[in-house]
C-alpha cells in the first residue's frame, strides 16, 4: 500500500515536471538574457570568456555569495571536527618512496596549472573555483606523500582573509569610484583577449583562486585530523 | 544617501577578517559580531526616511535588471534587516560571556554569516541570489546547531542537514523550472509575466519552491527537524534560529506567494496550513517536560499563527502578522536567553528542576516571565497588539471558514497560556530544590535580557510607532504591481 501510494505521488510529480519542461526549448536561444549576454558580454565586461562575463560581471554578487557559502562550509566543518575531536591522534604509516617522490615532482606543476586556470579565467574556460580546486588537489597529493607535513595555519588564515577582503573591498571601491554601484567594474576594460583586460575580473579571480585553494586544503586538513 | 548593499558587504567583510584577528589576538574576535550588527542597526535607522518615500533599488555591478542582480530595499526588506540587526546585536552581546568553550572564532564567523544570509534573503530581488543567501543561512545554522559537539547536537544537526538539503535542492529545481519558463531570474520580471503563461505549468515549480522554503520556515509537515535542532543548539543559537532563521524562511514563502507568483487561490489553503501548524505546535509544546523543547514547539506554533495572519491577506492581518514577527523575535529570544542561564544554574533542562528559581535568579526568572507573558499576548507587552490585530483583521474579513479558524487560533492561545504559566508557577510558587551550580547570569547576559525586556515593554506600550512603519511594510508585501513598477 505504501509503495503504491509513493508511486502515485512520484507519478503525479513526474507528470507535472514533464508539463513544465515540455515547452522549454533546450539548446535553442529561448531566453532574452542569454542572447543579451552573448551579444554584449564582451563589450560590457571586457572578458573574452562569456561564462566569466556572467559569473563575475552580470552576476558577480552571486559569486561573492558562493565564495561565502564555501567559506561557511569549510569553517563549519572545521568547527564540527574540533568539537568532535576527543580521541588521541591516529598512527600514520609512512608513504612509499614512489608516492613521496612522485608527489614532490608533481606538486609544483599542479600549482602552476591551477594558477594558470585562474589567472586566465577571463580568457579561457576556467576560473577561480576551478583553479582553486586544482591547487587543493596538489596539496592533497603532498598530504598523501609526506604525511607529517601540514599547511601553515598563519599563512592559511591570511590568504583566506586576504582573498575574501579583496573581493569585498573591490566591490566597495566600485561603490565610491565611477558607476556608484557595488562591484561595478571601475578599472579600464582593455582589449578583450589580452591578459591585462576586463578590469577587476582577473584580480577577483586570483583572489578567489587562492582563497578556494586554501579553503579546500583546509577541508582536507581537518578531515585528516590535523586540528588546531 | 547610504547604499543599502553595505548591510551585506560590511558584515561579510568583517567575517572574513576573523581568521586573521584570531591569529593575532584571541580575545577580540568575539566583539566582531557586536560591531557588525551595531553597524547594520545604525545603517537601517539611517535608511528609514529614504525607504518610506519609495523602495530603494540597488543595481549590483551597475547592470540594469533583469540583466544584473538587484536588491529591493522596500519597507518590508528594511524591516527585516533592522529586526535581524537588532536581535543579532542583543544576542551577540549575550554570547560574549555565554559561549566560553569550543572553537570560538569559528562560532563568531558562522554567527555573522548566518545573519548576513538572513539579511540577504530579506533584501534581494533576484531568485538565484535568494538561493545563494539561503544556503549561507542554512549551512551556517547546520554547523552552529552542533557547536557543543555533544551527541544530541550532532544527531539533530545531521537530521537538520538532511532535511534542509532536500529542501534546498527542491528550491533550486523550482528556480530552474521558473528560469526555463520565463527565461529570467529577476523576481519583478517574473511577476510581470506570470499572468501570461498557462497557470497549470506554474503548479509544479510553486510546489517545489514552497516545499523547499517551507522546510526552513518550519511549516507543517516539513518541521520534524526543528524541535531537536532548536533544543540541542547552544541557547544563543536557539534564540537566533527561532527568532530569525525560521521567520526569514516564512518571509521568503510570503514573497513567493504574494509577489512572484501572485496567486490568491492559494490563500485559504495556506491559512488552513497555518492553523494546522499552530495547533500541532502548541499541543506538542503543552506535552513537553523539557524546557527548550517546549520553547522550540512553541516556535512552530508562532510560525503557524503568522502564516495564518499573512494568508488571510487583509491589510490589518498582514500588519498584525509583521507585528507578531517582531514580538516573536524579541520574546522567544528573551525566553531562550534566560532559559540558557536557568539551565546552567539548575544543571538540567527539565521544567521540574527549575522550581524555586525565582528566588535564586530573580532577574533571569523575571526575563523568562516577561517573555512568556508577551508571547501569550497579555496586554502591557508586545504580544498583545500583534495578536489583537490578527484576530480583529480576520474577523473583519469575515467568511465562515476564516471565523472558525480564528476561533481555533484563540483556543491555541489558551493552550499557550497554560503551558507558559505552568513554568512561571514553577519558577515562583514552588518550593526550591537545592543543587546545581551557584552561577549567576553575568553582566553581558543581564544587559542583553534587560534590553529585550525594555523593547518588549516599549512596543507594548507604544505600538502605534511601529504600526505606522509596519503598515507600509504590509502594503509593500501585498503590492506586487508596485514592486514590478519600481524595479523595471
Amino acid at each position: 500500500m505504501r509503495v503504491l501510494l509513493s508511486l502515485a505521488v512520484v507519478a503525479v510529480l513526474a507528470a507535472g515536471i514533464v508539463t513544465v519542461l515540455r515547452d522549454v526549448p533546450f539548446g535553442g536561444n529561448s531566453s532574452r538574457l542569454g542572447s543579451h549576454f552573448v551579444e554584449n558580454g564582451r563589450e560590457d565586461t571586457g572578458a573574452a570568456n562569456i561564462v566569466t562575463s556572467v559569473v563575475l560581471g552580470y552576476r558577480g554578487f552571486d559569486t561573492l555569495g558562493e565564495v561565502t557559502v564555501l567559506f561557511v562550509a569549510a569553517v563549519g566543518l572545521g568547527a564540527l571536527l574540533v568539537a568532535g575531536e576527543k580521541n588521541a591522534p591516529r598512527k600514520l604509516e609512512k608513504a612509499s618512496m614512489v608516492l613521496t617522490t612522485g608527489s614532490r615532482f608533481l606538486f609544483p606543476l599542479i600549482l602552476l596549472f591551477g594558477a594558470y586556470i585562474f589567472i586566465h579565467g577571463h580568457l579561457t574556460p576556467g576560473g577561480g573555483f576551478q583553479g582553486g580546486a586544482i591547487i587543493a588537489s596538489g596539496y592533497l597529493l603532498v598530504y598523501l606523500g609526506s604525511r607529517d607535513r601540514r599547511l601553515g595555519k598563519n599563512w592559511a588564515a591570511s590568504i583566506e582573509t586576504g582573498g575574501g577582503l579583496t573581493f569585498v573591498l573591490l566591490g566597495l571601491a566600485g561603490l565610491t569610484a565611477a558607476g556608484h554601484w557595488f562591484l561595478s567594474n571601475f578599472l579600464p576594460l582593455g582589449v578583450p583577449g589580452q591578459l591585462l583586460s576586463a578590469g577587476i575580473i582577473p584580480i577577483i579571480y586570483v583572489a578567489i583562486g587562492l582563497k578556494v585553494g586554501v579553503e579546500l586544503t583546509g577541508v582536507i586538513d581537518s578531515l585528516m585530523g590535523g586540528t588546531e | 544617501m547610504v547604499n543599502p548593499v553595505l548591510l551585506l558587504a560590511v558584515p561579510m567583510g568583517l567575517a572574513f577578517t576573523v581568521p586573521v584577528i584570531e591569529r593575532i589576538t584571541g580575545r577580540v574576535s568575539r566583539w566582531v559580531p557586536v560591531a557588525a550588527m551595531l553597524f547594520n542597526l545604525v545603517l537601517c535607522v539611517r535608511l528609514i526616511p529614504a525607504v518610506l518615500e519609495g523602495p530603494v533599488i540597488v543595481q549590483l555591478g551597475g547592470f540594469v535588471p533583469p540583466f544584473g542582480i538587484n536588491l529591493y530595499v522596500g519597507p518590508l526588506g528594511l524591516f527585516f534587516a533592522g529586526l535581524i540587526a537588532l536581535a543579532g546585536l542583543v544576542i551577540s552581546v549575550y554570547s560574549l560571556t555565554y559561549i566560553r568553550t569550543g572553537p570560538l572564532a569559528r562560532y563568531h564567523m558562522l554567527y555573522i554569516l548566518l545573519l548576513v544570509g538572513a539579511t540577504g534573503v530579506a533584501l534581494t530581488g533576484d531568485l538565484f541570489n535568494l538561493f545563494v543567501f539561503f544556503e549561507i543561512l542554512c549551512i551556517s545554522s547546520y554547523a552552529l546547531v552542533a557547536y557543543n559537539g555533544d551527541r544530541a547536537g550532532l544527531e539533530s544537526s545531521v537530521k537538520y542537514l538532511i532535511q534542509g538539503s532536500v529542501g534546498s535542492s527542491m528550491l533550486l529545481v523550482g528556480i530552474g523550472m521558473l528560469y526555463g519558463i520565463f527565461g529570467t531570474l529577476n523576481m519583478a520580471d517574473i511577476a510581470r509575466s506570470v499572468g501570461m503563461v498557462d497557470q497549470g505549468v506554474l503548479f509544479v515549480p510553486l510546489i517545489f519552491m514552497l516545499g523547499g522554503l517551507g522546510v526552513e520556515a518550519a511549516i507543517f509537515p516539513m518541521n520534524a527537524w526543528l524541535p531537536d535542532a532548536h533544543s540541542s543548539a547552544p541557547s544563543s543559537i536557539s534564540a537566533v534560529l527561532s527568532g530569525i532563521a525560521i521567520e526569514v524562511g516564512l518571509y521568503a514563502v510570503a514573497r513567493m506567494v504574494f509577489t512572484v507568483f501572485g496567486i490568491s487561490d492559494l490563500f485559504l489553503f495556506l491559512a488552513f496550513l497555518g492553523v494546522l501548524t499552530l495547533l500541532i505546535g502548541e499541543m506538542c509544546a503543552f506535552a513537553q517536560s523539557n524546557i527548550k523543547r517546549m520553547l522550540a514547539y512553541s516556535s512552530i506554533g508562532q510560525i503557524g499563527l503568522i502564516l495564518f495572519a499573512l494568508a488571510v491577506a487583509s491589510g490589518v492581518t498582514v500588519t498584525g502578522g509583521l507585528f507578531q514577527f517582531v514580538n516573536h523575535t524579541f520574546s522567544k529570544g528573551l525566553l531562550f536567553l534566560s532559559a540558557g542561564y536557568l539551565i546552567y544554574r539548575s544543571g538540567s533542562m527539565e521544567i521540574s528542576s527549575l522550581q524555586g528559581m525565582g528566588r535564586r535568579m530573580p532577574l533571569t526568572s523575571l526575563a523568562f516571565t516577561v517573555g512568556s507573558f508577551s508571547l501569550v499576548g497579555l496586554p502591557p507587552f508586545a504580544g498583545f497588539p500583534g495578536k489583537f490585530l490578527i484576530v480583529r483583521g480576520a474577523l473583519e474579513r469575515g467568511g465562515t471558514v476564516i471565523v472558525v479558524l480564528t476561533g481555533l487560533v484563540l483556543l491555541c492561545t489558551i493552550l499557550e497560556g497554560a503551558y507558559f504559566f505552568r513554568v512561571v508557577q514553577a519558577l515562583y510558587f514552588r518550593e526550591g530544590i537545592s543543587g546545581g551550580s551557584g552561577e549567576r547570569a553575568p553582566a553581558a547576559a543581564a544587559v542583553a535580557m534587560i534590553l529585550l525586556m525594555m523593547l518588549i515593554l516599549a512596543l507594548g506600550a507604544y505600538p502605534q510607532f511601529a504600526e505606522t512603519f509596519l503598515r507600509s511594510a504590509a502594503s509593500d508585501l501585498m503590492g506586487a504591481v508596485e514592486h514590478v513598477g519600481s524595479v523595471l
